[in-house]
This record gives C-alpha cells, structure tokens and sequence, in this order.
C-alpha cells in the first residue's frame, strides 16, 4: 500500500515539475548573456543580466506590440462584456422558445476552424481598407469574446438564488434594477472570471491576428513569434525575455481563473 | 418571470446581431470567393465554378494534411484524456486538500500560457544542441537528438506540448468530478474487497461517462487550433510531416502563392465538416 502511494505521489510531484519547470528555465534564461546559454552542458549558476529586458522592452516593434495587444485585448474585452453579460442574464432569466438555440448558436461558433474565418476577413477588411488596423482586429476578436461571455455567463447568473431577485422586485425594484443592482454585483466573482478568461483568449490568439495584420496592427504574440524565426546567430536570450513578458498578463489571472473552475464545481455539488 | 417587460429583447438583440453579422458574413463570403480565382497580387479574379474543389481531390498535399490533422486529433485527444484520469485519480486518491489546492493552480499554468510562449518554451527544450531535454541523451550518447528535424518524431514531439498543455489542467477537471461523487459506492466496493484501481474503473469511471464525454468533445474542438504549436515549432516540417489543414490552408492563402480562392475553399470544406460532426456528435451527448 505504501509503495503504490509513493509512486502515485513522485507521479504527481513529476507532473508538477514539468508543469512549472518549462517557464521557469525560460525565465532563467533571459537573465543570462548569450555564452551562458550557448553552453555544451546547461548552467545554473551565472552572472544574471537585464540586458535582454533592457533590450526588447527597448524596441520599438515590441513597444507597438504591447500597445496593440492592450487595445485590440481591451477593446474587444470591454464591448464583449458590455454586450455579453446582459445577453447571458436575459437567457439565464427569461427563458423563451428559442432559448436552447441560441446558446447552441454560441457555443457553435466555436466550432469554426479559426483559419476558416480569418482568411475571409482577411478579404474583407482589405476590401474594406481596414487591413493591418487595430480596429479590424477588435472587430474580429468581438466575435470570440462576446461569444466566450455569453457562454460562460449564462450558468453565473442561473446560480443566484432567484428568490433574491424576486424579494428585489416585491420591493418595487424595476426589471433592470433588478439586473444592474442585484443579479450582478451578486455574479460578479464568476462574472469578473469568465471577462478574464476571454481576455486570455484574445491576448493568446495567434493565427487571426497573424492573417490580418503585417505591420502597424501587430499583436505581442506576432513579434515575439517573428523573434522566434530569426536567422543564425539566434539572441536567445532577447527571444526568452519576450516569451517572458508575453506570457506575464495571462499568469497573473491564473488565481481570478482558478476561482471561476472552483466555483463552477463547487455549487454543482450541493 | 411574471411582470411582462422589453428587457430580454433589449439584452439580446444586438449581441445576437453582431454574433450573427460577425459570423456569417465571412462564412458566406469564403463560400463566395472559392467558386472564383482570386489571388492576393489580384483584386479581382473570375467564377470558376467548382474548379478549386475538384483541384483539391488531385492536390496530394491536401490530402496528406488530411492524414496529419486526423493523426494529431487522434493523438492529442486520447493522450490528454488518458493523462488527464491518471492524474485526477492520483489526486483524488493520494493528496490531500491543501495539496489539492496547491496542485490545482500549478496544473492550470500550462494551459493559460499563451501558445506561441509554450511553443517557443518547448522548441528550446528540445534544441539539439542547447535544450535541456535533449541534454540527457547528449551527455550520455554524445550524439546530438534532434525530434523535431527527425519525420518519424516531429509530430508526436509537438503533439506532446499540446498534452502536456491541455492533459494537466483536465487532470484538475477530472478531480473535480471526482470530488462530486457520493461516497457511498466507493465505501460498498471497498466492503467488496474490490482493489483501488477496480473501484475507480467499474465504479467511478462509469458514474462520470456523460462528463467524460463533454470533455473528450471540448477536446477535440480545442485540437483543431493547433496552428498556433505548428506554425512556431515545425512550420509543418520536416517536409510535410507536420502539414495541418490550417496549417495547409495558410501556406497556400498567405505565404507561398496568395491563392486566396485555393485556400477558400479548403476553408470551406473544414467548416462544413467540422460543423455537421460537431453538431452531431453535440445533440447525441446533449439529451
């Protein structure tokens, strides 16, 4: 019994380790100079340097990718909140005949191959003259968040207790009052979890921003894959200082993240 | 809801507007542009009817992406579900609640990352000289190993980043489930003498089929989006190897030859596959 409890437990620590150790040696690496990385056996101990931060945080292509990132991730959060988390509450609340269709609608658009999408739009906003602009990319990146809010909106609301809602309304609360000053301060931790999750969703996204932008509208994720792409003599450690920073926002919402998972098995159970 | 009121309409409407805009529009239009000819150093291009389908069945690169996209969703989906019950059981049977607690933000870390940081992160690892996965096997054979120039390795090397992404944090999932089982049937099995692997494989496993389901069908949506682990780990090579219909799909769209309308129609095909199995396979799980 001991033995299989040990090696259940070495299990688990390993897949520990290998959850945290990639990123961790990453971020080791963009301390170190590039002989300290271009090593035959790899180094633990050396001489740490700013000077690969220094370098990518002074370049203006990653500058322009941060503030693009910003926008075109904030942007398309803030209209697929502001849209989405009324649409969520109106399904969660007054359910009608086509309720179940449009929650299938929503959830069906996740099963668009993004390749599919983006080369059309591609299209379009050059026929437009919209290509390569911040604003065709918070266009497009309204469709995934609004989609993902919705979705994931829907069960938040439908776990406040409706008497709450109804004790409101006894009260001489209006129908939006209801919404605005019960429903959602109420929601609002699984709410705040579900507008982070489609925040990582859009700073993450690759392949659409890939095919819409090629200079001015870079995202973060397409400069710091075009460092990953260099030739020869690769700066390997300017390449891990931007996968660092890259990946920075994403890990600070994890705790915001980890509460929306416990929360959505926790009131399940009872 | 007893008061009649405009709120639901009020809500609804424009959010479903703009989905269904943001939606359809490029749907049609790919439908559009793949019965014409256009080309990126083109603006304008002519009908042609079916000629870039029909060109597709003869296209032995397309055909080879085929096989690689069915292979990687194979793949990935069955390692990340056999992963994602080993480690949901293990916690569930040797950790205890603060463990848990700890394990479950260090599982989600894979998973939030974005893709092309997690790529780059294993693409490194891997580096047949300086990575420090490949470094055992220098050391000890003196020979440099590198997977992902090597045909037979490229693709399960990078199918192993998409594991180790989504198996981990649905090994954080599956212990949830877990967790919401009464207790009563593991206690009967065990008065039963049943050994801990029977329990959880005739008793837990079965009490979770329908979630196990979902998740195997959020999986397999999720697979389709490997462009982003391909496209900065292998660019589809050695070769083709590695050549994903997306990935496929854009090479011919945007880098090699611009054939918009080639690519289109790829597009097209890929929606209407994945959206009639989807939706099948959606209303069979959904009673």
């Amino acid at each position: 019994m001991s033995l299989s409890r040990f090696l259940g437990k070495s299990v688990l620590y390993l897949a520990a380790f290998s959850a945290v150790f990639p990123m961790v040696w990453t971020a080791i690496n963009a301390f170190k100079n590039r002989v300290d990385i271009v090593t035959p056996t790899p180094l633990f101990i050396f001489t740490p340097t700013l000077d690969n931060f220094a370098y990518v945080l002074g370049r203006d292509s990653v500058a322009a990718g941060l503030v693009n990132s910003v926008i075109a991730a904030g942007g398309s959060v803030l209209i697929g909140a502001l849209l989405g988390l009324p649409a969520a509450y109106a399904i969660a609340r007054y359910p009608n005949r086509w309720s179940a269709d449009i929650q299938f609608f929503v959830l069906s658009l996740r099963f668009l191959p993004p390749v599919a999408v983006a080369i059309p739009l591609m299209v379009i906003w050059l026929d437009l003259g919209f290509y390569d602009t911040r604003l065709s990319l918070i266009v497009t990146y309204t469709l995934l968040t609004l989609a993902t809010v919705i979705w994931l909106g829907v069960p938040a609301f439908a776990r406040v207790p409706k008497e709450v809602e109804e004790a409101a309304r006894v009260d001489g609360y209006g129908p939006y009052a209801v919404f605005f000053l019960i429903a959602l301060p109420i929601a609002s931790r699984s709410l705040i979890g579900a507008v982070a999750f489609a925040f990582v969703l859009v700073w993450n996204e690759f392949l659409i921003a890939l095919m819409l932008t090629t200079s001015d509208a870079k995202t973060l994720p397409i400069v710091a894959s075009e460092l990953t792409q260099l030739g020869r003599d690769v700066p390997w450690g300017i390449l891990n200082a931007s996968v660092v920073l890259l990946s920075i926002p994403p890990l600070l919402l994890i705790g915001i993240l980890s509460g929306l998972l416990n929360n959505a098995f926790r009131r399940k159970s009872n | 809801m007893t008061s009649r009121t405009r709120l639901p309409a009020v809500f609804l409407a424009p959010p479903l507007l703009i989905l269904a805009v943001l939606a359809f529009v490029p749907t049609a239009y790919a439908i559009y542009i793949s019965f014409r000819n256009r080309e990126l150093s083109r603006p304008d291009g002519s009908f042609v009817g079916l000629a870039n389908y029909i060109d597709l069945f003869s296209d032995r690169r397309f055909v080879n992406a085929i096989g690689v996209s069915l292979t990687w969703e194979l793949v990935t989906v069955t390692l990340t579900l056999l992963v994602a019950i080993v480690l949901g059981i293990l916690m569930f049977e040797f950790a205890s609640a603060r463990q848990r607690a700890v394990l479950t933000l260090i599982f989600l870390v894979p998973v939030i990352l974005p893709r092309v940081s997690a790529a780059f992160v294993w693409k490194f690892a891997f580096h047949p000289l300086y990575g420090i996965v490949t470094y055992p096997y220098k050391a000890i054979t003196g020979q440099p190993l590198d997977l992902l120039s090597n045909p037979a390795t490229a693709l399960m090397t990078v199918a192993l980043v998409d594991v180790w992404q989504w198996g981990l944090f649905f090994g954080v999932i599956v212990l949830k489930l877990l967790e919401t089982l009464p207790p009563q049937p593991f206690e009967a099995a065990r008065l039963d003498h049943a050994r801990p692997w029977e329990v959880y494989l005739y008793v837990a496993l079965p009490m979770l089929k329908a979630p196990l389901i979902s998740l195997t069908f959020i999986k397999m949506i999720e697979s389709l989006r490997a462009f982003d682990l391909i496209y900065v780990m292998t660019r589809g090579g050695p070769g083709i190897v590695t050549e994903t219909l997306d990935m496929y799909a854009f090479s011919q769209g945007f880098i090699e030859s611009g054939r918009i309308s080639y690519a289109s129609s790829m597009a097209v095909l890929m929606m209407v596959a994945t959206t009639v199995i989807f939706t099948v396979i959606w209303k069979r799980v959904k009673p």
